[in-house]
């Protein structure tokens, strides 16, 4: 589908809109969702698509993800989510996945940024070196 | 000693194996070589992208929600949903003496097969031209061995001069002379030992060049025993567009090396029409707005930004030079389209060849009209300046006067003159390409002709007298000639032994 720019820059729009202390609130993008469905407005299919988009970019960026090879200790996830939203800031949403193919160490992923600590990795990263 | 060790201890402890923190994103869209990336916000301009297995992008448009990259080399295996990585490295090519003879691609590869480049020293593809502080004047001459151009539209060390003209009207041809015309003077010096002249080394960049024309030139610099002092730098036909957006600042990058080392070096982008064609399709896959012909608003700072880093650097700097002699291709002579108006206007004059010249056998095809060079009178040696001062202007008496001696009428003496004169020293100009000649020698026939020593030859048959003079003069006055070269004047003494050598040639001539 072809997205006009007056289409992203409404949907750029509503995403502002359902900020709250510069994190994404559930409730509010329900809401701009259903207005948008009832009013229907001029292109709002489009408006609409971008608008998924932006919010998928903007959850994967307060997403953190941490892989690892076995399973954490509920003690050590709880000191893992105060380090990273120390460093994040707060309203991050926290998966933890168990990774056999990581050896050992850990994998985490907040939005672009990684920090690989994983066997795998360093592996990967040997490899490259030769 | 203890709390010594403790500390030591206490520090090592502190060492953390650090786990790098790496900036990745997702490839949402490939195609024609660009890629459309989701994620790596920490991406810079002009950065390089890890795509694994070897494939490496350069990040050239940063967009609210992603990243257009172009994929140097090989595109195909990229695949929607692969993980892309930053590297933290601006693009760079390998640069320094190990470069020359050797023929390489955009990211400095070999292309030869005369194994790997060994050179520990990288440079990066874009740089910022050098400063005023950073510069001086141009006052050293390039001798292209070309006798037209040294005479009237000389160069100078950190010039640029634009090549200009319709296709084959031998553009490539004054860059290749160039080239062997430094090879000779270089080995020449080297066989003297003489170590107050300074190498000029050459870089070739081919862009969009069919691949038999580059191994053409290949062969014409083997031959002539160029190679050695000269790099190639080839994005063909065949390479991605990006490649061959790339390649003159590729090519660039090696000569700013030699620039920034005390050496001096010349650079020929062949051509930069190519090259705007080039960077306009990497444009438009990106999706950037375009102007003019199509071509993306930024074309003039394209070139521009090559072309300034073209300089002399001050004695403080290292008294380096970069020259640089970029080729445009006009169609049909027409000097005003887009491309070719932006690159007038960047460099310091122009060398401009005609179809009808060269149709016409005056080859090489100079319009001695539209020519100029702005700043390379300068860099003109003195014997030069004194044969050669009123060449331009007796040519363009002789263009005026032979249009009006069309009409038939009888003509007096003096015109008369100036027309017999006129066609002598367009037939002087003549030169066979590849075939570059000595300044002193250039000077000596220069002076020949304007002194009227040759009015007295007929106009078919100056070309062989000039050839046998230039012979005489090189085996039997090889001491007169070394005196020109080494003085470079023309003293009162000197002019007095250079005729009673012409008057001593003449009489044996026939």
């Amino acid at each position: 589908m072809k997205i006009s720019k007056q289409a992203r820059r409404d949907a750029r729009q509503l995403l502002r809109a359902c900020m709250a202390n510069a994190v994404l609130d559930d409730t509010r993008v329900r809401q701009a969702v259903q207005s948008v469905i009832r009013d229907r407005p001029r292109g709002y299919l489009a408006v609409l698509t971008q608008f998924y988009r932006l919010v998928r970019l903007e959850t994967a960026r307060r997403t953190a993800r941490v892989e690892s090879a076995t399973p954490l200790s509920p003690q050590f996830q709880s000191q893992l989510q105060a380090e990273l939203s120390r460093k994040y800031g707060a309203g991050l949403s926290f998966f933890f996945v168990e990774n056999p193919a990581l050896l050992g160490g850990l994998r985490i992923q907040v939005g672009g940024d990684v920090y690989n600590g994983s066997v795998q990795g360093r592996l990967a990263a040997l490899q490259e070196c030769f | 000693m203890s709390t010594l060790l403790q500390d030591i201890e206490a520090q090592i402890s502190g060492i953390k194996t650090g786990v790098t923190k790496q900036n990745v994103g997702t490839v949402r869209e490939i195609g024609d070589g660009v890629a459309k990336i989701e994620g790596l916000s920490d991406a810079m301009l002009n950065e390089m992208l890890d795509f694994g297995n070897g494939v490496i992008g350069l990040a050239l448009n940063l967009e609210e929600t992603e990243v257009g990259a172009i994929i140097l080399g090989d595109y195909t295996g990229i695949s929607e949903g692969q993980e892309v990585r930053t590297t933290g490295k601006l693009l760079q090519v390998p640069v320094g003496k190990a470069l020359l003879g050797r023929v390489v691609n955009a990211l400095g590869q070999p292309l030869d097969g005369k194994g790997p480049v060994t050179s520990d020293t990288f440079y990066p593809v874009e740089k910022i031209a050098p400063g005023i502080i950073k510069r001086q004047p141009v006052s050293q001459p390039v001798q292209t061995g070309i006798m037209a151009i040294d005479a009237m539209i000389p160069i100078g060390r950190g010039q640029r001069e634009l090549i200009i003209g319709d296709r084959s009207t031998g553009k490539t041809t004054i860059g290749i002379d160039t080239i062997i015309s430094q090879a000779r003077l270089n080995r020449a010096a080297e066989a003297a030992k003489n170590t107050g002249y300074r190498p000029l080394y050459c870089i070739y960049v081919a862009i969009g060049q069919k691949q038999s024309n580059v191994a053409r030139v290949m062969a014409v610099l083997e031959e002539a025993g160029a190679t050695p002092y000269t790099i190639i730098v080839s994005a063909s036909a065949s390479d991605s567009a990006t490649n061959q957006y790339l390649a003159p600042f590729a090519g660039c990058a090696m000569g700013e090396w030699f620039m920034d080392n005390a050496m001096d070096a010349l650079i020929i982008y062949d051509d930069l029409s190519k090259h705007a064609v080039a960077y306009r399709q990497v444009s438009l896959v990106l999706k950037r707005p375009s102007g003019r012909e199509a071509y993306p608003g930024d074309v003039f700072y394209l070139h521009s930004r090559l072309l300034e880093r073209s300089a002399r650097v001050s004695e403080k700097y290292g008294n380096g030079s970069l020259t640089g002699l970029p080729i445009i291709e006009t169609q049909a002579g027409d000097v005003s389209a887009y491309i070719p108006t932006n690159v007038i206007s960047i460099t310091d004059g122009q060398i401009y060849l005609e179809t009808d010249l060269f149709y016409q056998g005056i080859r090489p095809a100079i319009s001695v009209g539209l020519s100029v060079s702005r700043v390379g009178s300068a860099a003109q040696i003195k014997a030069m300046k004194q044969v050669a001062g009123r060449v331009k202007l007796d040519l363009a008496q002789f263009r005026e006067l032979a249009a009006f001696a069309q009409f038939g009428s009888d003509l007096d003496a003096k015109t008369q003159a100036q027309l017999e004169r006129g066609k002598r020293i367009v037939e002087v100009f003549k030169q066979p390409q590849y075939n570059p000649m000595p300044v002193e020698v250039q000077a000596a026939t220069l002076w020949t002709v304007q002194n009227g020593l040759m009015d007295d030859v007929a106009v078919d048959k100056i070309k062989d007298f000039q050839f046998k003079l230039s012979d005489y003069l090189a085996s039997r006055k090889s001491a007169l000639m070394e005196k020109i070269r080494n003085e470079k004047a023309l003293s009162d003494s000197l002019i007095a032994d250079l005729k009673a050598a012409v008057i001593e040639f003449k009489q044996t001539y026939k």
